[in-house]
């Protein structure tokens, strides 16, 4: 935690001119019909000019976009936490740490598939907390245990040092990637509540809390779903997470073998009822998970913008506006990725967050 | 105590409220101009167009104080 005092109306005033240059229906609409090449042109106008310019001796075609998106999402969200101080720099930076849990998979699997250092390193978003001298290490080991060393100190190493047992054991990923999932979503809650039932009532920080749960609880409902539809002999257990107040582990488990039941469950919640309704009866009907998964992005970043209209000097305006960025990202990424493969308008509409 | 006396005292309690008046005001103002000038400079680092909206938002709160001294003068 930095000290110091925090200072909410300088980053809400960044943050929401940033937020209006964000791209619009419009230019989503105008997107849809380019291609990528034509796409790279267009950024180039935008916000994306220096990224585009940087990096378009080296790439062409999607990966350009790909990579200035990727550079410009890290750009901005290192402004964040550059500018944030005190309390704030904190509530932030336990958000981002979302991208260190992303750089560490991106290094642990390009080191577990011999990958040159160089190549893993443009797959880095350098958004999260973790300082550029760790990262450069990290990238110089070759084999995962000396990686896991590296990060002696931070909250991921115990966390992976377990891991690493199992790790050994089966010869998968797949139980280094779940606990950095966890280390990650479990830490977001943490000493901010002071545990369930002891949370702050009102007031700003309360509405964090309820963001953050909502997003641990969208995790759980999502991973469920996916679970449920699989029909994959999986234990759910493995990928609950701790925290949320749409299910606990019991419940989960239960409901993961009846996927009725499941879609009921959500449905019948009082916060997430209402908020889900359309979402909710397009899963009963059209069997599309993607739509589903869509709705609760849109979902959730509507309740940050209305979290963000309650508390105007507060850390809500923030996390609206890094929700919204990413949608921007991934949007355009979909665009892009889906113009390539020849997708057609309405096809890629779909694939679209679009508030 | 003669009145005279009496009269120059509470002059002199007239004036120590007026002053503090001022003094409450002033610092409510700056205390106020805090928030709105470190926003204000958010905005001017975003967008130089800013500026001058930026430096009329943060100055308005110097109004509290200009009303503290009209009591003042009033009082006097």
């Amino acid at each position: 935690m930095s000290a110091g005092a925090s200072n909410p109306e300088y980053v809400n005033a960044r943050v929401r001119s940033r937020r209006a240059s964000l791209f619009s229906d419009e230019d989503y609409r105008k997107l849809i019909r380019m291609g990528p090449s034509e796409i790279a042109r267009f950024m180039e106008e935008t916000e994306y000019e220096r990224e585009i310019n940087e990096l378009g001796a080296r790439f062409s075609g999607v990966d350009l976009i790909e990579y200035a998106l990727n550079r410009n999402l890290a750009k901005h969200f290192e402004d964040l936490i550059d500018w944030a101080d005190g309390r704030l720099y904190d509530l932030i930076a336990r958000y981002l740490r979302k991208f260190d849990v992303w750089n560490l998979k991106t290094i642990i699997r390009g080191i577990y598939t011999d990958t040159a250092p160089e190549d893993i390193r443009t797959d880095l978003i350098r958004a999260g907390e973790l300082e550029e001298r760790t990262i450069d290490r990290l990238l110089e080991t070759d084999d995962i245990e000396d990686a896991i060393e590296v990060l002696y100190g931070t909250i991921y190493y115990e966390p992976l040092t377990v891991a690493y047992e199992e790790f050994e054991e089966t010869g998968a990923l797949v139980p280094l990637e779940n606990a950095l999932d966890r280390e990650f979503y479990e830490n977001l809650l943490a000493d901010v509540s002071g545990g369930p039932g002891d949370e702050p009532q009102e007031g700003p920080e309360a509405k964090y809390i309820e963001f953050l749960q909502a997003e641990l609880d969208f995790r759980n409902a999502r991973n469920a779903l996916r679970l449920a539809r699989s029909g994959a002999d999986l234990d759910p257990a493995t990928y609950y997470i701790d925290g949320g107040v749409l299910f606990d582990e019991s419940e989960l488990s239960r409901l993961v073998g009846d996927y009725d039941a499941l879609v009921d469950h959500i449905a019948e919640n009082r916060r997430y009822g209402d908020r889900l309704s359309a979402a909710l009866g397009q899963l009963r009907e059209a069997d599309s998970l993607i739509q589903f998964e869509h709705a609760l992005d849109a979902a959730l970043l509507e309740y940050a913008d209305t979290l963000s209209s309650i508390y105007p000097a507060s850390v809500s305006a923030v996390l609206s506006y890094i929700l919204a960025k990413e949608r921007e990202v991934e949007n355009i990424r979909a665009i892009a990725r889906g113009r390539e493969v020849g997708l057609d308008e309405n096809e890629i509409e779909e694939e679209l967050v679009i508030l | 105590m003669g009145p005279e006396a009496a009269q120059n005292i509470a002059n002199g309690y007239g004036a120590a409220a007026a002053g503090l008046a001022v003094g409450l005001a002033a610092l409510a103002a700056g205390y106020a101009e805090r928030g709105i000038g470190a926003a204000a400079v958010g905005a001017i680092a975003e967008d130089d167009d800013m500026f001058v909206p930026g430096l009329i938002m943060t100055v308005l709160p110097e109004t509290l104080v200009i009303l503290a001294l009209v009591v003042v003068f009033i009082l006097g």
